[in-house]
């Protein structure tokens, strides 16, 4: 239980109507350019072009929409960004699962080394692995397929999954695991029957993460996959715009389209993904 | 009990041991098996391609002329001195870090105090933090662009509201420069200010009790108790966001695509100009191996200052 519920003492102000100013800085601030880009989606090209421009659309319209989706494989676009973010979460909890169990509860003669490598691969430029994994999927075929996203996006959260885990791991008492050993349990049956379950809220706030950086990353789905089947959808959003012409309102559909599926998942597990957050960020 | 029955139990036996050896490995070999999968992911898609990466810089490699590759000694880091692309986009990306790490910090700082009122409802203010943080960059960037539009942008028809002209952002260097830092300190923002949110959870009331019964008021206690106790989760917070600024790429690209001409271009841009664009893969190496140079620095200081905090706990 967070003490901040009830008070925060810490805080220089204080006072009913400073709480409803900061509430309203908050989430200005927060979920304006969500809340902008949602008003403009709603708005017909004649509209945009007023002068002063309109705040709330005059003739609200759907249209946007339905051009979103027909002038671009936008379905695709998303399709493509669920599977490769899906797929590289799955392996990179199947991966951090392990090693984590290891750190947690193995005594490691090089522990502090490995826990050394994985921070600093956290900290790795993943800009660095253009050139040479451009080369190797080239030379490979791979370019243009899920694969060649799903390697490196793995490699990306492998390090916060894994610190996760970790401290979640740790926090399940060894004697559940060694009841189960005697009951006849494998270290493997017990790792996946008592400590996993156990854990579930944590493997879970780990895979909210990959799935996240999965889900945002650009510069290697834009240098990777140009064929615009194999498109994500942050590199596909940028289809839509001519080389003069910005059709703000579709794009604005568009991206409303991109935003909602995370949106979703953040309001029904918003508490899991500080949680994880903060444990990943911290604990390093 | 027959003797071929008792052969097939036997057998039957072995190789149950066999298999609970394979299930119930002793704790070394329990240690690689689990650690193997990370350690080879890792060998593959980090240590060879750094290898690779560093080797290719060597190189006078350009898939465009159709040449196989020579080796060309330091020519690319010579050729990198003498191009002045290389200097700006590199002194552009040292300046986006030092104005937006520090931003995002102060930024984060004072979003995670106001976080930190006793609301009554906490989903809101969460989800504000959250959603940012959410956002793809690239759609960060996107939105941006839409913001500072000329003719058609909020922000200007914010400042005609308030009795300013409106300005053409993306035509000018220093203002697209500034454009671009704010839109990512707002989206680095929410993140720093999630993290210091956990922190000041973490600080116990009694220390605030204890400094009411002194009398100290609210500012006194903010700089002395609130900032001193903060301050590790506040450099492990710096450290990544630093990290990051250093490999901007996706807000510049969404907003100007490093215009007007390249006065807004960062170097992980650069490198994907001459990796992709122009498939000058030694070039883009010896570029990449610098970024790669710069962020190491970095890592090196955060390692050593949790080594740091580890002997002196």
């Amino acid at each position: 239980m967070s003490t901040s519920v009830f008070s925060a003492p810490g805080s220089v102000l204080s006072g009913k109507p400073l709480r409803a100013i900061a509430a309203l800085i908050l989430v200005v601030n927060g979920l304006f350019p969500a809340l902008w880009i949602l008003l403009t989606s709603f708005k017909t090209e004649a509209e945009l072009t007023l002068k002063p421009i309109t705040w709330l659309p005059h003739a609200a319209t759907l249209r946007n929409y339905s051009q979103a989706f027909s002038d671009q494989p936008l379905l695709t676009f998303l399709f493509n960004s669920v599977m490769v973010a899906l797929l590289s979460t799955v392996l990179t909890l199947l991966i951090s699962v392990l090693a984590a169990y290891a750190l947690a509860r193995l005594n490691l003669r090089f522990r502090g080394l490995i826990m050394s490598v994985i921070i600093a691969v956290s900290t790795f430029p993943l800009v660095t692995l253009l050139v040479p994994l451009f080369e190797t999927m080239r030379a490979l075929n791979l370019l243009n397929t899920w694969t060649a996203l799903i390697l490196p996006y793995t490699v990306l959260s492998l390090p916060v999954c894994t610190l996760v885990l970790t401290s979640f791991f740790e926090a399940i008492p060894r004697d559940l695991e060694n009841a189960a050993m005697i009951d006849g349990c494998t270290r493997f049956g017990a790792l996946f029957k008592v400590v996993v379950p156990l854990s579930a809220p944590g493997v879970f706030t780990a895979g909210i993460l990959a799935f996240v950086n999965s889900w945002d990353e650009f510069l290697l789905a834009l240098s990777f996959n140009s064929n615009p089947g194999l498109r994500t959808l942050p590199v596909g959003i940028q289809l839509y715009q001519g080389e003069f012409a910005f059709p703000w309102p579709v794009i604005s559909a568009a991206l409303v389209v991109g935003i909602v599926p995370v949106a979703i998942l953040i309001v029904i597990f918003q508490e899991r993904v500080v949680s994880g957050l903060t444990a990943g960020g911290l604990k390093g | 009990m027959t003797s071929t029955s008792k052969n097939a139990a036997g057998r039957v036996d072995a190789r149950r041991a066999r298999l609970s050896r394979w299930l119930d490995p002793d704790e070394t070999t329990l240690a690689v098996l689990l650690l193997a999968p990370a350690a080879i992911l890792l060998s593959v898609m980090i240590v060879y391609p750094v290898g690779r990466l560093i080797y290719t810089s060597f190189l006078d490699l350009s898939l465009t002329s159709g040449l196989p590759a020579r080796f060309a000694g330091l020519a690319n880091f010579q050729q990198m001195l003498d191009d002045p692309v290389f200097w700006q986009a590199t002194w552009n990306t040292i300046l986006i870090t030092l104005i937006t790490v520090p931003g995002a910090l102060l930024v984060g700082l004072g979003l995670a105090l106001l976080a930190n009122l006793p609301f009554q409802m906490r989903w809101p203010v969460r989800l504000s933090l959250l959603i940012p943080w959410a956002l793809p960059l690239a759609f960060a960037g996107l939105i941006f662009a839409w913001f500072f539009h000329s003719e058609y942008g909020v922000v200007n028809d914010v400042l005609n509201r308030i009795g300013l002209p409106g300005v053409i952002w993306f035509n000018s260097p220093r203002l697209a420069f500034a454009a671009i830092c704010l839109a990512i300190i707002w989206k680095a923002s929410s993140f720093m200010a999630m993290i210091i949110l956990a922190g000041l959870q973490t600080i116990p009331r009694s220390l605030y009790e204890a400094a009411d019964v002194d009398g100290a008021g609210r500012v006194r206690q903010f700089f002395e108790i609130t900032l001193p106790l903060l301050k590790p989760t506040i450099v492990v917070a710096l450290i990544f966001r630093t990290i990051t600024a250093l490999q901007t790429f996706d807000i510049p690209y969404m907003m100007t695509g490093g215009g007007p001409g390249t006065a807004t271009a960062t170097l992980a841009m650069y490198i994907h100009q001459n990796t992709v664009s122009f498939l000058d893969l030694g070039y883009g190496s010896a570029l990449a191996v610098v970024m790669f140079g710069l962020s190491m620095c970095v890592t090196a200081l955060y390692l050593r200052m949790i080594r740091g905090s580890e002997s002196a706990s």
